[in-house]
């Protein structure tokens, strides 16, 4: 067997060989794995771009929200002035309606008493009026049997009146 | 280190008589005939040797063809002992060394030797039947994989085979063929990992590796010619223009079609530089390794003292170049796909390339009124 011509057998089979190698890998084996590595190439390409994508809208999220933060701080202490500037206005308010309230009960009192005053004075004339009915009644009776008696008496009336 | 080495020559040179005596038994006249064992290491042949036993081969099926007697199939067993088989009217009998056709089975007619057509399963188509599963099962094991875990890398071994895949697809084939990579990635995959399975197999000393394939011509040939069918089959019209009318001054190519010669000579030339390059290179190695451990026999022949130091020497030398080979059987099998993809990729010339390329060739030549045409590589 020589080296360096080739042999008729050995090129026969090598030719068959690699013809079967060919068809069976071209059929069965290369479409699977070059279909494979080049979808996992192109899924770690676009995976890439993807985090690049995710890492620029996170930095915009990052200063959206930070943007948010500060805008609701602001916010925030805007309602708490709003809050205290009503709480006081409230007060304010509650600490005059209440004076006039007061006020109010007072003059009904003060009429109240006047009222009852008036009232009383009323009264008193009414027995006042009575009792000198009463004096002048037994001044009558009295009258009947000495004057002199009847004068002291009327005297004596008169006195305690004038005294009152 | 200095320890192991001086075991390692111990050990070699206390084994080392007993190996002169056995292969002192092999030669007829028990004198070693360096050539005869390079190529009989290097050749193919009928029976596949086992370590440490050079009578007893591995059987392998012969078949040969004959006009008259017809298909013949019989063992190698009854013929690689210098046996004579015989199978209805025909004998057959490996040729000695004394005949034109040393080493190969012929059909004895009438006492005179004649050489049928011989398609024997012989040791190296074994060896090329044992890469093609090889490559074949590594490849389905790779596909299997991608088909049960899409979007995954394969880790550790299939993972080396992918990194191979990628290497080539991505590296070689993508890279020169551009969109028409997928068309001829097939080929061109398969070509590697053939070669380099082949590559590999040979560097293994004993069954199922130590044939010599790709330092065989005839596998390289096959290979370069398939390369040679594909870059001209698949050839485009721009590609054929370059060959016959190609971009140069008119008296290069019209009386006399000097261009379009040396264009057809390339076309030829490149495969051929494919079959040898391949070939030399595979059959450089092994020849070198088998030399230096001939060497031992040869030194060991004289004195025991020259023998034991050239034992070391030589191992030393023959694992450095096995180590080498390994390199150079994917640096090998990286080269041929490479020109081959280079190959194909020159023939898919584009049209629209050709004019960007026309476009660019004035350009430069309007910058430079005075520039020659360019030389066509």
């Amino acid at each position: 067997m020589d080296l360096f011509t080739p042999d008729f057998g050995l090129v026969f089979w090598m030719f068959i060989a690699f013809a079967v190698l060919f068809f069976v890998l071209w059929k069965f084996a290369w479409p699977v794995i070059l279909k494979s590595v080049d979808s996992r190439a192109d899924l770690i390409d676009k995976g890439v771009e993807y985090a690049r994508d995710a890492q620029e809208q996170l930095k915009n999220a990052q200063a959206k929200a930070d943007n948010l933060l500060a805008e609701g701080r602001k916010q925030q202490a805007d309602m708490l002035r709003e809050a205290d500037r009503m709480k006081t206005q409230i007060i304010e308010e509650a600490r005059s309606a209440a004076q006039v309230e007061a006020q109010k009960v007072m003059d009904a009192a003060k009429t109240q008493i006047a009222q009852q005053q008036k009232e009383a004075e009323h009264q008193f004339r009414n027995q006042v009026s009575e009792f000198a009915l009463q004096i002048a009644g037994k001044v009558v009776k009295n009258q009947l049997a000495d004057d002199k008696k009847q004068s002291q008496l009327v005297n004596s009336l008169l006195d305690d009146m004038e005294q009152k | 280190m200095k320890k192991l080495l001086y075991i390692l020559f111990l050990a070699l040179a206390a084994v080392m008589p007993c190996r002169v005596h056995a292969s002192g038994h092999d030669g007829d006249s028990g004198k070693i005939s360096p050539k005869d064992i390079i190529f009989e290491h290097l050749g193919d042949g009928y029976g596949w040797e086992v370590p440490f036993n050079h009578h007893k081969r591995i059987p392998l099926p012969v078949i040969v063809f004959d006009k008259e007697s017809g298909l013949h199939v019989f063992s190698s067993a009854h013929v690689t002992d210098g046996g004579t088989y015989r199978d209805g009217n025909a004998e057959f009998r490996i040729a000695p060394k004394d005949s034109p056709y040393h080493g190969i089975v012929v059909q004895i007619i009438d006492g005179k030797e004649y050489k049928p057509w011989d398609i024997s399963i012989t040791k190296n188509v074994c060896a090329i039947l044992i890469a093609v599963i090889l490559v074949c099962g590594l490849m389905f094991w790779l596909a299997r994989f991608h088909k049960n875990h899409p979007y995954k890398a394969p880790r550790k071994g299939l993972g080396l085979i992918e990194i191979l895949v990628t290497f080539i697809y991505d590296g070689v084939i993508k890279a020169t063929l551009g969109k028409d990579a997928r068309r001829f990635a097939p080929y061109l995959l398969a070509v590697f990992f053939f070669i380099l399975f082949m590559n590999l197999l040979g560097l293994i000393v004993v069954f199922p590796g130590g044939a010599n394939l790709t330092g065989n011509i005839a596998v390289t040939l096959v290979l370069a010619v398939l390369t040679f069918l594909v870059t001209n089959i698949w050839g485009t019209r721009g590609y054929w223009k370059e060959i016959f009318w190609p971009d140069v001054p008119l008296w290069l190519k019209f009386p006399l079609p000097i261009m379009p010669m040396i264009e057809i000579f390339g076309m030829f030339t490149k495969p051929a530089a494919l079959t040898v390059r391949l070939f030399a290179n595979m059959m450089g190695g092994h020849m070198i390794v088998i030399v230096l451990t001939l060497l031992i026999f040869i030194f060991a022949s004289m004195n025991m003292v020259a023998g034991s130091a050239t034992t070391v020497v030589s191992v030393a030398f023959s694992i450095f170049m096995l180590l080498i080979d390994v390199l150079v059987s994917f640096i090998q099998a990286y080269v041929f796909t490479m020109l081959s993809t280079i190959f194909i990729g020159l023939a898919q010339h584009h049209e629209e390339h050709e004019k960007e390329h026309k476009e660019a060739v004035d350009r430069t030549q309007g910058g430079a009124k005075a520039a020659p045409a360019p030389a066509k590589a």
